[in-house]
């Protein structure tokens, strides 16, 4: 076993069968519980792939990004006009 | 990765170790650098064949009749003989070995092309689930060919162009598909994309996206066609609003006859004297609205733009909307960054287009003139995302535009967009995974005079002809070092010269490899005469075939370079 690691029930690794039979001791675990629940995930977590590949990932950012520094600019007294459109040029 | 260069020793390596994690085919491919084509076979006895390229998976070689007409499938076999005499592998190879069927045995010939037709030699798309091919026939092209129908002026138009879906297996015809008065640039696959079962076909003449779905059962089935119409039930909502206005019209023009007739009952004395003498003039007013309405039919009225273009004017127009706040200023915008142009935006057309997976497509608008050239540096061009289902842009750059390159810098790969069901497509070699190669763009974005010019000259192989690039690992820069200009794994004819291509390796610098000559071996005796290559590497085997013509048609020199 991983030294004296700690798990959150005590009843885990209560199957293990170390590889060296002479350490025949099978050690229940020493219990933690978390004291914050920083860590916990939310209760309506779904963690799932995302579909979109990190090329088309990418242009739907470029595409949100725009749009939130345009909102960021409006907010802004005196932003930056740069153009984010194309210009057709010939 | 190995510790000895000595293939034994590496195979023994083999045994005992397992390669880091995800690392097992770039360790596979290490042998590559021990099995080398390093034997060349010069000026083969081959049949009177074009050849097309190996499918992706090996198992087939794709090569057409001289006369366009039929389809001509090999399966790659290896040379074999034997030699009762000791000391057999200082021997020279027996006189067979010069013949094209001692390393490809002949499966079936399928025609294709009836008469009038014929198979477009640059065309082959290979769907590896199925070992399904899919070929292209066509008729002559006539350029000036009148807009008629929808089509768009200035882009030629053939008379039918048909898309045959064949199994590989043995040859069977399993569907085909035709489009008529139409034009799809059919040369290097340009005008077609295959992703996994999916096709789309892009149709310059009438502006359309026809995107298709091959089933397992070999049928060619229409998923969606987009451009005039953007999702499947446009054209019904469409169809019915106009005739539902055609009704209104032909109900208000007959009130209105109507409204005439009786004011005339009134008047006239002739009414009255019988309903022939009425019901004529009725008659024949209703003929003349009838015809009057006909009439106003046939006139070209100023139709709609078509919904993909309504899409991409309305994106442009919200994004230059959303830059300002206050009215004037953004009117002021509008009019110089949209109005000004907006003709010249309405007036863009479709000219290629890609997967970039199931659902988006990358779209490259031009101009009218640009659609047919080969060499498009001088049109301006402009890049669009497309999300089909949902049918909204979702991004539109010019094609000087530095986030598109950046993009294309990094995710190179996914503009290659391989599916899960083919391997060894997986696993080509760009600047995106590969640090030599990335290297070499670096030096040429460094020695590039300009970066616009830099920038739109990457950009212009956007988007990129599907399955052209050769999956072979010796074209793998993590292996080998070579001159891109004379060889690379896009699948192009080069112009040849009379010295080897040379291969050397990477992990050994300055050790060559191997060498691959094209053309005859003494050199050919005229070198005045412009002679072009090209090559066909098979994906797995250590086998090359390299065809050099001249272009005089006189035939070919095939030669074939394989590990002896």
């Amino acid at each position: 076993m991983l030294g004296s690691w700690p798990s959150i029930d005590p009843h885990n690794f209560s199957q293990f069968k170390p590889n060296d039979p002479s350490n025949s001791k099978r050690m229940t675990p020493v219990t933690y519980r978390p004291t914050h629940d920083r860590t916990v995930p939310p209760p309506d977590q779904v963690i799932g792939p995302e579909a979109k590949n990190i090329l088309v990932r990418h242009f739907y950012q470029h595409a949100e990004e725009k749009l939130r520094t345009k909102r960021a600019s409006s907010e802004n007294p005196s932003p930056e006009r740069a153009s984010k459109v194309p210009s057709f040029c010939l | 990765m190995f510790r000895s260069n000595n293939v034994a020793a590496r195979i023994f390596e083999r045994q005992i170790s397992s390669p880091a994690p995800g690392t097992s085919v770039h360790c596979a491919r290490r042998f590559y650098e021990n099995i080398v084509p390093s034997h060349t076979i010069f000026d083969m006895e081959c049949p009177d064949i074009l050849f097309r390229k190996f499918s992706d998976d090996g198992q087939y070689l794709i090569t057409f009749s001289r006369n366009h007409q039929d389809l001509i499938v090999y399966r790659p076999t290896w040379l074999s003989f034997s030699c009762r005499e000791q000391d057999c592998h200082d021997h020279e190879l027996p006189s067979k070995a010069n013949k094209f069927e001692s390393f490809f045995t002949q499966l079936y010939t399928v025609t294709l092309a009836s008469s009038g037709e014929l198979i477009c030699k640059d065309f082959f798309l290979y769907t590896e689930k199925n070992q399904f091919g899919i070929f292209a026939t066509s008729t002559a092209q006539i350029h000036d060919a009148p807009a008629v129908g929808g089509a768009i002026q200035g882009i030629p138009s053939i008379e039918k162009i048909t898309f045959h879906l064949v199994r590989l297996e043995d040859g069977v015809i399993l569907d085909e598909r035709v489009f008529c008065n139409d034009y799809i640039n059919l040369a290097h696959s340009m005008g077609v994309f295959l992703y996994d079962d999916l096709m789309a076909i892009v149709s310059l003449r009438y502006q359309r996206i026809h995107i298709l779905q091959i089933r397992d059962s070999g049928n060619l089935v229409d998923v969606r066609s987009i451009g005039e119409y953007c999702r499947e039930d446009d054209e019904l909502f469409l169809n019915s609003s106009a005739q539902a206005s055609e009704k209104r019209d032909l109900f208000m023009a007959q009130k209105k006859l109507e409204a005439v007739d009786n004011r005339d009952r009134y008047t006239s004395d002739c009414s009255f004297n019988g309903c022939e003498c009425t019901s004529n003039p009725d008659r024949n007013r209703t003929h003349n609205i009838e015809n009057g309405l006909d009439h106003n039919q046939h006139t070209p009225e100023a139709p709609f733009l078509g919904g993909l273009k309504q899409r991409l004017l309305s994106f442009i127009f919200r994004g230059i909307w959303n830059e300002e706040d206050d009215p004037t200023v953004r009117m002021q915008c509008l009019k110089k960054k949209f109005y000004f142009h907006f003709q010249d935006y309405a007036d863009l057309v479709i000219w290629k287009v890609q997967f970039l997976d199931r659902h988006h497509l990358l779209i490259k608008f031009g101009s009218v003139d640009g659609g047919v050239a080969r060499n498009t540096d001088n049109h301006p061009a402009f890049f669009a995302v497309y999300n089909m289902e949902t049918t909204e842009i979702i991004s539109f750059y010019q094609n000087s535009a530095d986030e598109l390159y950046t993009l294309f810098e990094l995710f190179c790969d996914h503009f290659h967009s391989s599916s899960k069901n083919s391997f060894y497509m997986n696993f080509l070699s760009t600047h995106s995974n590969n640090i030599h190669a990335l290297e070499q763009l670096r030096c040429n974005k460094n020695k590039a005079s300009s970066l616009p010019q830099f920038v739109k000259k990457m950009l212009a192989t956007l988007p990129i002809n599907c399955q052209s690039q050769s999956p072979s690992p010796y074209f793998d820069h993590s292996l080998f070092r070579y001159d891109e200009k004379l060889i690379s794994s896009t699948d192009r004819h080069r112009q040849s010269t009379d010295h080897p291509i040379k291969f050397i390796s990477r992990r050994q610098p300055n050790i060559l490899k191997f060498k691959i000559k094209p053309g005859p071996e003494s050199g050919s005796a005229d070198t005045r005469t412009k002679k072009i290559s090209s090559f066909l590497f098979h994906p797995i085997l250590p086998l090359a075939i390299s065809v050099q013509q001249t272009l005089f048609l006189q035939p070919a020199v095939v030669n074939i370079h394989f590990r002896r």
